[in-house]
């Protein structure tokens, strides 16, 4: 298989011991648990779109959320104006797909025009809270500030049932996000973000490509919004806010950015320590305050770990192959 | 004609609060290349601060000198600190101010509670005047005449002084300056500090207008500050100046006339401005 070829025998094992571990737990696991770490699954497909974003064009998108929690109202609303079945979920999932799409292109048009990262970062919050303003004040549609609560199909009903499905959610758009990356297209991406000036001289139409980076993260985000509004049975405002931005640009920063699995291991982290915090409540009512916490994250992150897990990770590979290599070399003389 | 008036005052009331916060992220954008993401907080520790010494002390003098002191404080604190550190890398500049948001807007939550808090005008600023069938807020006037103030004294500061001309220098060249034997870090920190008391003077100026203050304040006037600061040009001084005024005077009518479009108007605005002027209206040629 194409899919396979470049992963190494040892990894293929790795993947396949940890997939059925993932596939056991939940068996074992409380409810409580089980919510986590089906909420883990689709923060980690939404924080890998940010890393095609970030990781791979450089782009800092600060209205990344516009996307996630379009996603989710776009579910919340067809179900509650329709009908909770899965018809009207295949339905959700084609108009999230088109409407992401043309979100990213029309952020594109006015984010990609000159301008370097900080104008992008400037202009893109500008456009987020807009799209939360809007999502306030248009009471009659989304419930404004006190947020739409809907019934989900009943195929999703189940907690259990639908940790396999954010599972397989994950590892689908896993392959996917990852084929984008070897692809033609995502070697372009790479290109610029390492220098975009060369790329441009080799003629390739960087704003081009940088737009396609866009709706691709734009799509995926928005998927990973359906998902998670059905997760949660409800969305609200918060989930456009700049916070919820903030968070995908913490896993990813946490777990290591342009590593695409850096994002599955931040949102691990990063949802555990939230709700081991959380736990803590009842022994200070600091715990409560987790934009503290989460706000000292990532300062420390940028300051002193800004490669992220993964980063650290191959890091160490890299070194210890060095080590070994030239241990091999003084042997030789 | 009285309604003209009236949404001419209320615009340049605006424009005055949206320039003290642009200005200061301006200046520092232009002179060390940060955007300054913490700006919002900023102006929201400013507003606190001056209710919180006002409710005190009943002084709205002492009110709006402690919330400048204590947030320039701040300011200086967030760049020895912090921003200093990731000079140059402007990624972790964003990133860095953005999580230093977070953590000072929640402390904003944490001291003060979550709830707005109400704030009445100082009683000589609180009256109306009534010239000829127009109704004139006498806090209106005042934020107007403060932001004229504050903008001759920014225009004379940087055009006429030395430290200003250190800083113009530094706009372009903050090398060279550094190796003239002027100690450039040191203007990097006081420009800094004196964007954040900016910031601040514009919270504790915000608050008495409004009537409350609460802790989502912040963002929404830094996204408008954002706003002004892309379409008057990327650390261009006078381009914040006409892009709050602009943007002030635009917010007024449309809230008078089209109140539902309010969200809308200002990102159409700069989409517009960044389709025909990328650069922004009054762009520099430096870009860093």
């Amino acid at each position: 298989m194409k899919l396979l070829k470049n992963i190494d025998k040892k990894t293929f094992i790795a993947i396949g011991v940890l997939l059925v571990v993932l596939s056991i737990v939940p068996h074992l696991a409380k409810l409580s648990t089980i919510t986590l770490m089906s909420r883990i699954f689709i923060l980690a497909v939404y924080a890998m779109s940010y890393d095609i974003l970030r990781g791979y064009t450089g782009f800092i998108n600060l209205g990344h959320a516009l996307f996630f929690g379009s996603g989710a109202y776009i579910g919340g609303i067809l179900f509650t104006k329709i009908d909770n079945t899965m018809g009207v979920f295949v339905l959700a999932v084609i108009i999230t797909v088109i409407y992401c799409s043309l979100a990213a292109y029309i952020m594109g048009k006015i984010v990609l025009r000159g301008g370097g990262v900080i104008a992008a970062a400037m202009i893109t919050l500008a456009l987020g809270e807009i799209a939360r303003n809007t999502a306030e004040r248009w009471r009659s549609v989304t419930m404004g500030a006190d947020g739409l609560p809907f019934k989900i199909p009943d195929i999703f009903r189940d907690r259990l049932g639908f940790y396999y499905y954010a599972l397989i959610f994950l590892i689908i758009m896993t392959i996917i996000l990852r084929q984008f990356i070897l692809s033609p297209t995502g070697r372009v991406l790479m290109a610029i973000r390492e220098n975009e000036q060369r790329a441009t001289f080799l003629g390739y139409n960087t704003s081009k490509y940088k737009l396609i980076g866009l709706q691709v993260a734009g799509i995926t985000s928005g998927l990973s919004g359906v998902m998670f509004g059905i997760l949660n049975r409800f969305a609200n405002t918060d989930l456009l806010s700049v916070q919820q931005t903030l968070n995908a640009l913490l896993i990813t920063l946490v777990g290591g950015t342009g590593t695409l699995y850096g994002a599955i291991v931040g949102s691990a982290f990063v949802n555990t320590v939230q709700n081991y915090l959380l736990d803590l409540r009842s022994v200070h009512p600091i715990f409560e305050r987790w934009l503290l916490f989460f706000g000292a994250m990532y300062v420390v992150v940028v300051l002193f770990m800004p490669e992220g897990f993964v980063g650290l990770w191959n890091k160490y590979l890299k070194d210890r192959r060095t080590k070994k290599n030239s241990r091999v070399f003084e042997k030789g003389l | 004609m009285d309604i003209f008036v009236t949404l001419l005052i209320n615009g340049l009331a605006e424009g005055a609060l949206i320039f003290l916060m642009a200005s200061g992220l301006s200046i520092i954008l232009g002179l060390m290349g940060v955007v300054n993401f913490t700006h919002g907080t900023l102006f929201l520790w400013g507003g606190y601060i001056f209710v919180w010494i006002f409710t005190f002390t009943n002084s709205f003098i002492l009110g709006v000198l402690g919330a400048i002191i204590i947030v320039f404080a701040l300011g200086a604190f967030f760049e020895k600190f912090f921003v200093s550190r990731v000079y140059g890398n402007v990624p972790a500049q964003i990133l860095i101010t953005l999580g230093l948001q977070v953590i000072f807007t929640d402390l904003v939550r944490l001291f003060w509670g979550a709830t707005p808090i109400t704030v009445a005008r100082p009683s000589y600023l609180a009256g109306t005047w009534t010239i000829g069938g127009v109704t004139i807020v006498q806090y209106r006037i005042f934020l107007i005449v403060v932001g004229l103030l504050i903008a001759l004294g920014i225009h004379k500061l940087l055009s006429k002084t030395k430290i200003g001309m250190v800083i113009r220098a530094g706009v372009q060249r903050p090398d060279m300056v550094q190796a003239l034997g002027i100690n450039i870090k040191l203007y990097f920190t006081l420009v800094f500090a004196a964007g954040a008391a900016l910031a601040g003077l514009g919270g504790a100026l915000y608050a008495p207008l409004v009537g409350s203050i609460s802790s989502t304040a912040g963002l929404h006037n830094q996204v408008l500050a954002f706003i002004v600061v892309v379409i008057g040009g990327m650390g261009s001084f006078i381009g914040s100046a006409a892009g709050s005024l602009f943007l002030g005077l635009m917010g007024a009518a449309v809230a008078w006339y089209a109140p539902s479009l309010a969200v809308v108007a200002n990102v159409t605005l700069m989409a517009l401005v960044l389709a025909f002027k990328p650069d922004g209206l009054f762009g520099l040629a430096v870009k860093k």
